[in-house]
């Protein structure tokens, strides 16, 4: 089993964020893997491990990138693949998948395991405008596999209304949410073999990848700017007897926030 | 010139929400809306549509289509494109908008802009605002180059105006076949007359804090008594205490409802960014460092197990 993992580094959504002049300050940023990725390359890890076959990395992202795919090697990732890349800030879910597609052309695999959603953008549209652009079935948000074998999957989809437990035929691009797995952590031994792990250079032009398809002249939206979110004012604060400290916080409820008028 | 194409969804047989505040919203901005519908044994909710101001239902009642596909609806929503001349596609983003809104933009070339919470549209232009990181960032943008303008809605944002269904003027659409290599086994319906997340104007949810599944059973009859969802933190999911369909957070569902209680919940920053739009934030954790706490209007300090029977008599007195 041939399996792609796309992955996204990404700065790390858990530390404070800071925003000034309508873009987010650079400095003080810590970059991870995406969580969701993580947890796409925790499953891929899991089939091979029960199949055979390889994980193999992809990014897209400028030379700070490969310090994400030497994680992900370490974590168990057979290779990796570096489009290098220095455009993100302009370049949309659409130009990256369009990126991603061209990388992937006349490449074997069976499956490409994708994150959800990146944690930066939170946008979702990567990995399906990806798959419609290969041709190939998806199923997004799944939260449980089983019966994987070299010809088809089972994947079990978290829907609106109702868990699908729907067979796919591979190859298809799958992406999962992260109730699937918890993403194991690289061992000592692990991020020294990573050193010596093949790890494969694109250039955009290499793979026929033209200026007017990266950057903002590949995307479709544009972000004008970025802002902070209203915060939420002052809240108020009880501590005591809770027989007491509901009730006063009941009556707030009722006469501030007009709560069950 | 401007036509919107707004992709209804159905639950039980009816409308959702989150369609009926898409369509009021066309019709606030004067926009001309057509609507897609697709379901089993759903034609009737046409007329429905047609109340909340759609010129045109473009209608697919097939057994086939009972639950969501990728496959089937990309190409539904694409006929109805074609046919009723869109050059706007609007969905929600909901499970089935999230997976459909990047696939139907990618069939017409275009981009999409996601899960936006607020946006107007100029001539044939849509800006728009949306969270990311996390929530901890607002983005604003927009479409830079022409064509198709497809984006996805998040729930809660706009309100729906209550109006009666008219007869709709509908138009069959072939029914499509779906993907030759995707199979439905089976579908896990978890049945219950119970209030939907994102949905909600009332939400109840449980922490690690409950404990188990006793917990929840504790805290469980506050939201029915409120008439409230019932939700939950991914801890309580994952350790299998709640069903999945009751988590809340980016994993889960994103909710705003009016008034949301977190009870047993520390606040996991995947949790905040999922429920901090919620208009009051009502929290009772026993740690007062819980980062829950930087977003509450009013945070009780204290056991769950000792405030949730108050907060019941409370409400009760309310009530009566």
């Amino acid at each position: 089993m041939e399996i792609i993992v796309p992955i996204k580094q990404v700065p790390d959504v858990a530390l404070n964020i800071k925003v000034k002049d309508g873009d987010v300050v650079e400095e003080g940023l810590s970059y991870v893997i995406s969580s969701w990725d993580e947890t796409a390359l925790e499953a891929a890890l899991q089939i091979t491990e029960d199949l055979g076959g390889e994980v193999t990395l992809l990014t897209i992202g400028p030379d700070k990138a490969v310090e994400s795919l030497r994680k992900g090697l370490a974590m168990g990732a057979h290779k990796a693949i570096h489009v290098k890349y220095d455009d993100a800030k302009q370049t949309d879910s659409f130009a990256y998948a369009k990126i991603l597609q061209k990388v992937l052309e006349g490449r074997e695999y069976d499956l490409i395991l994708a994150g959800k959603q990146a944690q930066d953008t939170d946008a979702g549209l990567t990995a399906p405008m990806l798959a419609e652009f290969l041709g190939l079935p998806q199923v997004t948000n799944i939260i449980r596999f089983s019966d994987v074998s070299e010809k088809n999957i089972t994947l079990y989809r978290k829907g609106d209304h109702a868990t699908e437990v729907l067979e796919m035929e591979l190859p298809g691009v799958v992406t999962v949410n992260d109730s699937l797995n918890e993403p194991r952590l690289a061992s000592m031994r692990g991020i020294m073999m990573a050193k010596k792990k093949p790890l494969e250079e694109i250039e955009l032009d290499a793979i026929g990848v033209s200026a007017d398809m990266s950057g903002a002249q590949g995307s479709m939206t544009e972000t004008l700017q970025l802002d902070k979110p209203e915060s939420r004012k002052e809240g108020k604060c009880f501590e005591g007897d809770e027989a007491d400290t509901v009730k006063q916080a009941m009556e707030f409820l009722v006469s501030e926030a007009k709560f069950l008028a | 010139m401007n036509k919107i194409l707004i992709v209804a969804e159905v639950k039980n047989g009816e409308i959702k929400k989150n369609t009926l505040e898409l369509l009021s919203f066309a019709k606030s901005q004067g926009l001309e809306t057509d609507a897609v519908l697709s379901g089993s044994g759903i034609a009737e909710q046409a007329d429905v549509l047609a109340g909340q101001g759609a010129s045109t239902v473009y209608l697919a009642d097939d057994a086939s289509l009972e639950i969501y596909n990728t496959e089937q609806y990309t190409s539904l929503v694409t006929d109805a494109v074609q046919q009723s001349g869109a050059t706007q596609v609007w969905l929600s983003s909901s499970e089935l908008g999230r997976d459909l809104c990047p696939r139907l933009a990618a069939r017409h070339g275009v981009g999409a802009l996601s899960d936006v919470t607020q946006f107007e549209v100029n001539a044939d232009q849509i800006t728009a605002q949306r969270p990311c990181m996390s929530t901890k960032v607002i983005q604003k943008c927009k479409f830079s180059k022409d064509g198709l303008r497809v984006i996805s809605i998040r729930s809660g944002f706009f309100t729906a105006e209550e109006t009666a269904p008219t007869k709709a003027n509908t138009v069959n659409l072939p029914i499509p076949a779906g993907h030759a290599k995707i199979k439905v086994k089976e579908v896990q319906v978890e049945v219950s007359d119970e209030v939907e997340l994102n949905e909600a104007s009332i939400i109840v949810s449980a922490g690690r804090g409950v404990g188990g599944t006793e917990g929840c059973d504790f805290v469980k009859p506050l939201a029915t008594e409120l008439g409230a969802a019932f939700g939950a933190s991914r801890a309580v999911c994952d350790a299998g205490w709640l069903p999945h369909k009751h988590q809340v957070g980016q994993t889960g569902t994103m909710v705003t409802p009016d008034f949301y209680f977190a009870l047993g919940i520390s606040g996991a920053i995947q949790h905040l960014a999922g429920m901090s739009g919620s208009k009051v934030i009502v929290a009772v954790n026993k740690d007062p460092d819980a980062p829950i706490f930087k977003v509450t209007d009013y945070g009780i300090v204290g056991d769950l197990f000792k405030a949730v029977p108050v907060l019941r008599e409370e409400v009760a007195k309310i009530n009566t």
